[in-house]
């Protein structure tokens, strides 16, 4: 099992380079991180994957955009908006990683987007910033759209993944922690490993249905 | 007033936790309304009455924080929400629990033996930014932009910096 963060933004996105990232992560844990706009590499035994997040574009730029990033083996994500933006996103091929659903509409995901991300294993993401440092309202929000996205992964099985959004090495947090608050929306334990370990899961190519012996 | 029989008296449990970035200025008083804020913002009031968070002690760059027996669980998750005190961005990393604070203070001191790092003077680059050690620990290094204007402090390791 390798323990993975994710989304973080080293420097220049935020104030600690990637080696630094790596060192504290690997003390708080975890095996390898998932940097956005870096690229990949090793440091002190973490593994950096690259990430590429889309967002804010129209359905047709995304297209291109996936099509462009596809041969890179960067770790791709798509910002949730609409349900019908949601269920094309899902649909398409090379994504990884479908993010930012606490703050998309209220049925974003519904059974058939559900349904979908398990069928093409794309990973709803569950952002652990908005737990940590959101307060009141904000906070309940995030609470009640991740209990829900959580009944439909029970129900149909999608991978989850879990990101600490981290721009500074300050953001990260032990994994211990992350369980804890993981249960704040009803994550159990098996849960929080299997959504650690999820980035392998959905950026390793899925073994083809009909296999050519000869 | 006489003092409560030790059978009678709540059991208390201490929870140490190391105060991130190094060097931070940490006012006692500052982190328990911080931390008072965490726990409620989380729990809610009733929840906080039971728990009764306090920061017994600030030292070395580690704090010791005072919960009811049992509320430990809920004291670490409130503390990982934490953030920053008063505009300050900082990091509560829990280190260990325990029933006595002279136990922790003995953690204290066991952390502390590879003794104190000193910056490493001279002008370093970065990115071609010319920057100052504000701190360095084995990889570790914490620097600060060169100049008046910008005092943000970035995080970097050795092998990030080039000498001027």
């Amino acid at each position: 099992m390798k323990i993975t963060d994710a989304a973080v933004f080293p420097y220049p996105c935020g104030d600690t380079s990637v080696r630094r990232l790596a060192l504290e992560a690997k003390a708080l844990g975890f095996d390898s991180l998932v940097a956005i706009d870096t690229p990949a590499g090793s440091f002190d035994g973490v593994d950096i994957l690259s990430g590429i997040i889309v967002q804010d574009a129209l359905m047709r730029d995304v297209i291109a955009r996936v099509k462009r990033a596809k041969d890179s083996n960067a770790v791709i994500s798509v910002t949730a908006r609409d349900n019908g933006f949601n269920r094309a996103a899902i649909g398409l091929k090379g994504v990884h990683i479908l993010r930012g659903v606490h703050a998309a509409d209220k049925n974003a995901i519904d059974h058939v987007a559900a349904k979908m991300a398990a069928d093409n294993d794309v990973a709803i993401d569950i952002d652990l910033s908005i737990l940590i440092a959101a307060r009141g309202i904000a906070r309940q929000r995030a609470i009640h759209r991740y209990r829900d996205i959580l009944t439909l992964e029970r129900r149909f099985e999608f991978p989850v993944t879990l990101s600490s959004y981290a721009r500074s090495y300050l953001d990260l947090r032990a994994v211990r922690e992350i369980t804890g608050l993981c249960s704040l929306i009803g994550m159990e334990i098996s849960g929080v490993e299997k959504a650690l370990d999820a980035v392998g899961r959905v950026t390793t190519p899925s073994p083809s249905a009909v296999r050519v012996v000869s | 007033m006489s003092p409560r029989p030790p059978t009678l008296r709540e059991n208390r449990r201490y929870i140490l936790v190391r105060v991130e970035p190094v060097m931070t200025v940490i006012d006692q008083k500052e982190l328990y309304y911080t931390v008072s804020d965490a726990v409620t913002s989380l729990w809610g009031d009733k929840a906080a009455g039971v728990i009764t968070q306090a920061v017994v002690a600030a030292e070395n760059g580690h704090v010791i924080i005072r919960c009811l027996r049992g509320t430990e669980k809920e004291l670490a998750l409130a503390l990982s929400t934490v953030t920053a005190c008063k505009d300050v961005r900082l990091a509560l990393r829990i280190v260990a629990a325990s029933g006595t604070i002279e136990s922790l203070r003995e953690r204290i001191r066991e952390q502390l033996v590879p003794g104190e790092p000193v910056p490493e003077p001279g002008g370093r680059i970065f990115e071609n930014l010319e920057v100052d050690i504000v701190y360095c620990n084995g990889q570790k290094v914490d620097v600060i932009e060169k100049g008046f204007k910008n005092a943000h402090r970035l995080f970097l390791t050795k092998s990030d910096l080039e000498n001027s």
